[in-house]
């Protein structure tokens, strides 16, 4: 338990100085790119001296290092900055917006494992079977497929053709007149459950569906053929062969002992895919309208909103490096084999 | 077992991927709600008007406002006036000043107010309301070189009459109408911002219009509710919330329509408007905007120092070919940087036709035979229709001789690198513009070719003495003597098109799709950015 907990630490303490790398080298990134910061913030009609006054207001005049050490000051007392876009603190900004995209990350991600992992299994099974064949073409379609394309086609099919699911959005504007949903946690599928808004519920899913599709489809991929590859390793053990003699069903040798122990680097792979993930949202976010980070971040990256690209990064890089701890912990308490050293 | 193995295994996958999938109508429609017990008066459900626009906020103090929030700034606050679109009857429409007069020599102007007018938060419009609105303008809007120039004092003569000293005999009645810097805001809310300069930013607003704000949800959703009080009264058909999604892709809007998700939309990828000309749901209107493309030649560095040169880049520009490209046609050739319909456009104003002959001549007189030089060109990245056309100036130069380099930047560092160091900046600079007001002469011809020290949007840096005289004049008597100051403003632009500081490429039309459905949309080139006034519409289902 001492040894978990001192990892565990000692991990949180090399992921922070992570972060404050992070912070150097996106602050002075952003520093550098050519662009008058006061300029932006005061629109294009400005004069020199309203420019200068606003320099001086955002700090702007001071030497760079100066301009560094007063803003990670400010960010330990939880101040990313006002945003040059929005004029909104961006801290505000973030938290309006990250529900939304960690809602949709995280059923991606479910429905990728939930896929993923089955169909790699499958596919190691039957391997050289037409099942194998199949599930490794929808791997490689999987991830091969931009989510642009893939979302757009699946708004042709489901929304324009079918008419089966909404085309964009979150929840449905209507609801607001007939149901209203009452926010909580501003995650709204748990709010709807939470409150017991079962048509919210069921809106809210829904417009789920096809934007966690689109983000699933290349994690489903790269987890089918993660798993795939470790279990065809795992398969090959003398310990299932003799499970095998033993007249074990074939079920509990694949789910229970074989999967057991081919799981770590697929837990490795959807990790590091979660966090990778997080930046694709952004693009499905986009293509579906969704309200979450996405085109905030773009909208700041077209404007050098500089404290806004400094506050989507650092919560960017928190994200991964949580995700990563939890995996390897994850990973330790599923395979003991692995070491927390 | 086999079987049962991958029959479970596949049935797994099948559940989890169905289970969220349904129909797409969720909403629990009213109209088939349980009848309510007798007695109890059945709730009216609330007129809807569901619109996808591209704007977001970029701040919600309409003092400050000076970008694309004008879509919904103009249905929560109002101007003393609102011009008209060209050929009305009327120039103007009153709306919180009923009438005004000026004096002879139109240094002063005196706007009598709409009397019983109220305030969103419950304050009544007076004259000191007003006198602190533009006071703030003035001050410290996003546009306040629209009353800087011209406006000395304020004064409230009583509770409804303000009166306007100018230094100069400026169109008052066209700035007062301005999209921006212009707005008319409750006191409470001013003294509040002079204690919290953020007070609006956290989704506030203080305006007169037919429209309250209801809630904002960034990038997501923008809620407006009818303002009962409003002195303009209500009628049958209008709408009592206007439910605003905040879309930025083209196609979803299109499809948002199509499917029947919103009544309006404000954008769509510009080769699919054409299928709704025949499409008898809908009204097809394409409109002269706000909107043109022009291109400045840095006059401070050879060649283009050089007016033959810039003359002969001129001849060398394939204009109908741009507005094919860059606009699938939608468009028509400038004359000089005044958009057409807006003041003081004229057909008057000379224009370059494409004749490389002509080019190449000139360019030999000049000393440049075979061209032999190159040229940077920089446009915004962000800008589609500058990214399709500018490789047609490239590939037209090389017909003389001339080497473009084309280097698409982000908008904000285009022009943080030609303000910088302008001799040593691009050559050749294209740029979207638009007039803050309906007085291009004041703003166009002004801020983009009359030369100040520091460069506003002049980023030709041209200095012509005679042009900024000619602009002078033409300011001074656009109000005492429009036809004198037209006739300068000609001869400004023929000079300007002459020299060729600038190239003129084209003003752009823009398409509105409107559902048969939706009545009173009027099409209103002077609010380029407030393209619905959502107390005009009135539905008939």
């Amino acid at each position: 338990m001492l040894r978990k907990l001192e990892f565990v630490l000692r991990r949180l303490l090399t992921s922070l100085f992570v972060l404050v790398g992070v912070s150097v080298i996106t602050f002075f990134l952003s520093r550098v790119v050519p662009n008058n910061a006061a300029a932006l913030y005061i629109g294009p009609r400005a004069r020199p001296e309203d420019i200068q006054r606003v320099s001086i207001q955002l700090g702007l005049d001071k030497p760079l290092p100066v301009q560094y050490t007063i803003y990670m000051r400010d960010l330990l007392h939880g101040d990313l900055g006002t945003s040059i876009g929005t004029k909104r603190p961006v801290l505000q900004e973030i938290l309006d917006r990250a529900p939304a995209t960690l809602e949709l990350l995280f059923t991606g991600m479910f429905l990728a494992t939930m896929l993923g992992v089955p169909l790699g299994v499958l596919s190691a099974r039957w391997q050289g079977k037409p099942l194998d064949v199949a599930v490794r073409a929808i791997s490689i379609v999987g991830v091969s497929m931009p989510a642009f394309f893939l979302g757009l086609m699946l708004q042709i099919i489901f929304f324009r053709n079918l008419d089966w699911l909404p085309l964009a959005g979150r929840i449905s504007n209507d609801l607001r007149f007939t149901n209203p949903l009452e926010t909580i946690t501003h995650f709204l599928v748990l709010d709807a459950l939470l409150t017991r808004n079962w048509i919210a519920l069921k809106d809210a899913a829904i417009h789920l569906v096809l934007p966690a599709i689109t983000l699933a489809a290349y994690p489903i991929g790269l987890i089918a053929r993660m798993t795939r590859a470790a279990m065809l390793e795992v398969l090959e053990q003398d310990y299932i062969r003799t499970a095998r003699a033993y007249g074990i069903r074939d079920v509990i040798i694949t789910y229970l002992y074989a999967l057991k122990n081919a799981i770590s680097p697929t837990l490795t792979v959807i990790g590091l895919t979660i966090a990778f993930a997080l930046t694709g949202t952004f693009f499905v976010e986009i293509i579906f309208n969704w309200p979450g980070l996405g085109q905030f971040t773009v909208r700041s990256l077209l404007n050098i909103d500089y404290p806004a690209i400094m506050g989507i990064t650092l919560f960017g890089a928190a994200a991964y490096v949580v995700i990563n701890l939890v995996v390897d912990i994850l990973q330790a308490w599923i395979d003991p084999r692995i070491s927390l050293k | 077992m086999n079987k049962k193995y991958i029959f479970s295994t596949l049935l797994m996958i099948v559940v989890l991927t169905l289970s969220a999938c349904g129909p797409t109508t969720t909403a629990t429609p009213l109209a088939t709600q349980p009848p309510a017990p007798t007695g109890i008066p059945t709730p009216v459900p609330p007129r809807v008007l569901k619109i996808a626009n591209t704007a977001t906020f970029t701040t919600w103090d309409p003092v400050k406002s000076f970008s694309t929030e004008a879509a919904y700034m103009g249905n929560m606050y109002e101007q003393l006036l609102r011009i008209n679109p060209p050929g009305s009857a009327e120039k103007y429409t009153p709306l919180l000043a009923t009438s005004w007069e000026t004096s002879a020599d139109s240094l002063v102007w005196t706007f009598h107010l709409r009397p019983n007018v109220k305030f969103h938060d419950g304050e009544s419009l007076t004259a000191e309301a007003v006198k602190l609105s533009i006071e703030a303008a003035k001050d410290h809007a996003g546009a306040s070189f629209i009353w800087a120039y011209a406006l000395d004092t304020i004064e409230v003569v009583d509770d409804l009459t303000v009166k306007f000293n100018l230094f100069y005999a400026a169109p008052l009645d066209l700035i007062a109408s301005s999209l921006y810097g212009a707005w008319i805001i409750s006191p409470k809310a001013l003294a509040a911002v002079a204690a919290d300069p953020n007070y609006f930013e956290a989704g506030l607003e203080a305006g007169t219009g037919p429209y309250m704000l209801e809630s904002y949800t960034p990038d997501q959703e923008v809620v407006f509710q009818r303002f009962d009080d409003y002195w303009g009264g209500w009628q049958a058909g209008q709408f009592d919330t206007v439910l605003v999604e905040i879309v930025g892709e083209a196609l979803t809007q299109q499809q948002m329509l199509e499917g029947g998700e919103v009544d309006l939309v404000t954008r769509m990828p510009e080769e699919n408007y054409a299928a709704f000309k025949t499409n008898p749901d809908y009204n097809y209107y394409e409109e002269q905007t706000f909107f043109n493309y022009v291109g400045f030649f840095n006059t401070l560095r050879p060649p283009l120092d050089n007016p033959a040169v810039r003359q002969a880049l001129s001849y060398a520009i394939p204009y109908q070919d741009i507005i094919t490209v860059g606009v699938t046609g939608k468009g028509t050739q400038s004359r000089g940087p005044v958009p057409q319909g807006v003041w003081p456009w004229s057909d008057q104003v000379n224009q370059y036709t494409y004749d490389l002959t002509k080019a190449r001549e000139l360019l030999a007189t000049a000393g440049y035979p075979d061209g032999g030089f190159s040229l940077n060109l920089t446009y915004a990245s962000e800008n589609d229709i500058e990214a399709a056309f500018a490789p047609l100036i490239k590939d037209s130069f090389a017909q003389l001789g001339v080497d473009v380099t084309i280097e698409p930047m982000l908008w904000s560092q285009q022009w943080e690198a030609s303000k910088s160091d302008p001799a040593n900046a691009q050559d050749i600079f294209l740029l979207l513009y638009w007039p803050t007001y309906s007085d291009a002469g004041s703003d166009n011809l002004w801020s983009m070719f009359y030369y100040t020290e520091y460069p506003f949007f002049n980023l030709s840096y041209w200095n012509n003495p005679d042009f900024n005289a000619l602009v002078d004049e033409a300011i001074a008597t656009t109000v005492t003597d429009p036809a004198i100051s037209q006739a300068k403003y000609i001869e400004a632009m023929n000079l300007l098109v002459d020299q060729a500081a600038g190239l003129f490429f084209m003003d752009v039309k823009y398409t509105y799709i409107v559902p048969k459905y939706l009545e009173g949309f009027e099409y209103n080139l002077n609010y380029p950015f407030t393209q619905y006034f959502f107390y005009q519409l009135r539905t008939t289902r």
